[in-house]
């Protein structure tokens, strides 16, 4: 993996950002009191209990719990995938769960239609970027398509004439500082797990998100391939992206600045320097 | 631009949707043929019927018809809407061929055979008259006989034999056939010909010999020069069923040649409506035949001199004697069934029927006429009518037919928006980790929807497009294919000619049904995703991208 490509790749893209992330203290990503559970029958299973973290700009958290323990839903929540029944989420101090006009929010399947959800969408395609741990890529599209997708959806079909030439030239850029630039013309299916998460990758910055949330990056990967994704990982939080990532493995937490621990429901810290307790 | 990138790429990638656009293109196509046949049918049976009336009849329903038509005709002739007017008297009755002792019930005519040309195209239904043009009369006439010229010098035959000159027609039908030659094409181009199957044997023979064939089926006597024959009778014109049968082919089998001796019976209507119980007979000779191309009227019409029916009919004008003292009181004018009327392009038909009609019932009480109280009745039941208004129960079966049709055909098309519901939500169910993952990096419901609104109106665009390149093909050379299919297999003919009473299958293939057509599949393929479309659109990313 070329450590040079990375840096080009990100460099661009983050300078302004990263510099403001490590010169403020302020939240780029606050959750106050988020409660979610979900209806299981009669049952009524509590995930997240009063969960609140901040996340400073530039700063790597790793959310460590068993399996089961609700990271992944609060990964969801944090990146307004997922709506929890109380609680807030401020991303640079703006509501995530409302509207700019402070409407209520509703958790009927007409909220999908709603000012809540649009405002939700905006964030996702402009602020955030997700990392999933099967990749999540479109299999009719090709490396170099799949890429291509953020863009595709934040620009209309008129402002897609002007910007084409120079979204392509940057996703490929994005891919060949991945070791991918051979295979932009391939299917996903034609590509090993660890390549197609180097392609995940590329995808969610292709936008430049202010936030990447990444949900077991490694998870589905052996060693090897692991190894090369947290070392992108670790190359794009030196350029100051700002990382949320959850895992269950020790060794992949370690990178982070900041371990936390999600137990019964509720986060604790266990280590904010790279020792785990 | 996520939408259209994806709707393109979902519609060439998922080959299940293929289906869809097969249901689509066979349903548009489907419904396309139906209505252009059915519809072709429909103008095929107006043009006829038009053709067999005129444009204004002028009719009062009563075999007793009504009197002081001539008195009408001369008034309305002089109106500049009015081209032409004629009377025509009709009546029940018998018709047999004593040859061969077919008798059978019939319409009887009675027509003035000239007026009649310039009113309708009557004309162009008659088969004499159309290879031997002028030659066909109502009027007193004997037999023609086709004979061989034993004056003239033999002919080579194919095989190398001299033999006598082909046989010849008298006159006028030699001289007329001779003029009609250069202008008309003796047989027709889809193979079948009106010259009837006796005829076969002559007219191969000539056709062999490089003779043209003599359309009709006269007597002919081989041994004796072309001649008339027989007592002269008046002509009568016979539908073209009624002295043939047509077989599945679309040949005629010929009865009676020209000429041939035919007995009308009939019985004479008063004008208070009592029918004579004593029947007339009267001979007539078989001049002509008419085909309309109507079964209703080609197996159950026979046409006739005006005056002479009307004589028999005793409608001709009498005296009005007083049944006491036998004094003659005056005169019972002429009565007629019917006026048919040419009127001029562009004249309001309805506004012009109302017109007639008031002139018509004027009558009644116009002191010029001295009408008695059955003469009264008779007028007061006139009416004027457009040929579409006379020939409404004709044609509304046929139209009524086809919109049956088409909605039946349309019902069936229900089909493919079901497959198109099924295949586009059975899509959905696949690509829900795909809609996930467009949410998840910010694609909108609406935008989610609106993908699959987009591929299934692609799916109806792209199936109505084939659809109606693959109807309008299919109907445009629809007789032909079943000339094929026909040359493989004849119990493949699919368009039966003894049934219907066309040669070719209509077609014809009406811009406004196809933008109707191709409209209707584009909303039923959407409306089919309309369910696919809410499922993509309400789905939370989250579930969405743990499906599995």
């Amino acid at each position: 993996m070329s450590e040079a490509g990375i840096d080009t790749a990100r460099a661009a893209a983050s300078d302004q950002g990263g510099a403001d992330a490590r010169a403020s203290d302020a939240a780029l990503l606050r959750a106050t009191g988020i409660h979610k559970s979900y209806r299981m029958g009669s049952t009524n299973l509590v995930v997240l209990r009063d969960c609140s973290l901040s996340v400073a700009p530039g700063e790597f958290v790793a959310i460590m719990g068993k399996s089961g323990s609700g990271k992944s839903t609060l990964l969801h929540v944090l990146g307004a995938l997922d709506v929890p029944q109380r609680g807030q989420v401020l991303f640079r101090d703006r509501q995530v769960f409302a509207p700019p006009e402070g409407r209520r929010l509703r958790t009927s399947i007409f909220d999908v239609f709603s000012a809540a959800e649009t405002h939700r969408n905006q964030l996702r395609r402009t602020q955030f970027g997700f990392v999933f741990q099967f990749y999540h890529l479109l299999p009719e599209l090709t490396v170099l398509e799949n890429v291509l997708l953020p863009r595709l959806v934040s620009e209309s079909i008129f402002a897609w004439r002007s910007c084409r030439a120079a979204a392509r030239a940057h996703a490929t850029q994005l891919l060949e500082s991945v070791g991918l630039g051979g295979r932009l013309t391939h299917k996903p299916a034609e590509l090993s797990g660890g390549e197609r998460q180097r392609v995940a990758l590329a995808r969610d910055l292709v936008h430049k998100p202010k936030i990447l949330l990444a949900d077991e990056p490694t998870g589905n990967l052996d060693a090897e391939s692991g190894g090369n994704i947290m070392a992108i990982l670790q190359r794009v939080h030196r350029d100051g992206q700002t990382i949320v990532m959850v895992t269950h493995d020790p060794g992949i937490a370690r990178s982070a600045d900041r371990i936390l621990q999600l137990v019964d429901g509720k986060l604790r810290v266990t280590h904010e320097t790279g020792d785990i307790v | 631009m996520y939408k259209l990138f994806l709707t393109v790429r979902y519609l060439r990638k998922r080959r299940i949707a293929y289906f869809a656009v097969a249901a689509v293109t066979l349903c548009v196509a489907m419904v396309l043929i139906v209505m252009s046949v059915m519809g072709g049918w429909l103008e095929q049976v107006k043009k006829q019927a038009r053709g067999m009336l005129g444009d204004i009849i002028v009719d009062n329903r009563d075999y007793a018809g009504f009197p002081l038509y001539e008195e009408f005709i001369d008034e309305v002739s002089q109106w500049d809407e009015v081209v032409r007017a004629t009377p025509v008297i009709y009546t029940a009755g018998l018709v047999r061929f004593p040859n061969t002792g077919h008798t059978g019930k019939v319409n009887i005519v009675g027509i003035r055979l000239d007026e009649v040309y310039e009113v309708n195209k009557f004309r162009s239904g008659l088969f004499y008259e159309k290879y031997y043009p002028g030659t066909t009369s109502l009027s007193e006439q004997d037999m023609p006989v086709i004979g061989q010229d034993l004056d003239a010098e033999p002919i080579s035959t194919a095989d190398g034999e001299r033999a006598f000159r082909p046989f010849e027609l008298p006159e006028p039908e030699k001289s007329a056939y001779a003029a009609a030659r250069s202008s008309l094409k003796l047989e027709r181009e889809n193979g079948t010909n009106d010259f009837g199957v006796l005829d076969g044997s002559l007219n191969s023979f000539l056709r062999e010999n490089g003779q043209a064939p003599i359309p009709g089926f006269f007597e002919y006597r081989v041994e004796e020069p072309p001649a008339r024959t027989g007592d002269k009778y008046p002509g009568l014109i016979v539908g073209k069923e009624i002295v043939a049968k047509r077989e599945a082919d679309g040949r005629y089998k010929q009865f009676y040649p020209r000429g041939s001796l035919v007995t009308v019976t009939l019985w004479a209507t008063s004008i208070d409506g009592s029918v004579d119980p004593i029947p007339l007979k009267q001979p007539f000779r078989f001049a002509d035949e008419s085909r309309t191309g109507i079964f209703e009227i080609d197996s159950q019409h026979v046409y006739c001199d005006f005056d002479l029916l009307q004589r028999l009919l005793q409608m001709d004008a009498a005296e009005r004697v007083d049944p006491e003292s036998g004094a003659v009181l005056g005169k019972h004018p002429a009565r007629c069934s019917q006026i048919q009327m040419k009127i001029a392009p562009g004249v309001d038909a309805l506004a012009l029927c109302d017109r007639l009609e008031k002139t018509m019932h004027g009558y009644m009480d116009d002191a010029r006429f001295e009408l008695d109280e059955h003469e009264r009745r008779l007028l007061s039941r006139v009416e004027a009518l457009t040929w579409e208004q006379s020939q409404a129960q004709l044609i509304m079966a046929v139209e009524k037919e086809k919109i049956l049709v088409t909605i039946l055909f349309g019902i069936i098309s229900l089909v493919a928006v079901a497959l198109i519901l099924c295949i586009l939500y059975m899509i959905v169910l696949q690509k829900t980790r795909d809609i996930g993952i467009v949410k998840a990096i910010g694609g909108s419901s609406g935008g989610v929807a609106a993908i699959f609104v987009t591929y299934g109106a692609s799916v109806g665009l792209v199936g109505c497009v084939l659809g109606t390149t693959l109807g309008t093909l299919f109907v445009t050379y629809i007789n032909e294919i079943q000339d094929v299919l026909i040359r493989i297999n004849p119990a493949w003919r699919v368009w039966d000619m003894q049934v219907y009473s066309f040669d070719r299958i209509p077609n014809q293939v009406q811009l406004t049904d196809v933008l109707v057509i191709i409209l209707i599949a584009l909303a039923a393929s959407t409306i089919g995703s309309l369910a696919a479309a809410w499922r993509a659109g309400t789905m939370q990313p989250v579930e969405a991208l743990r499906y599995e």
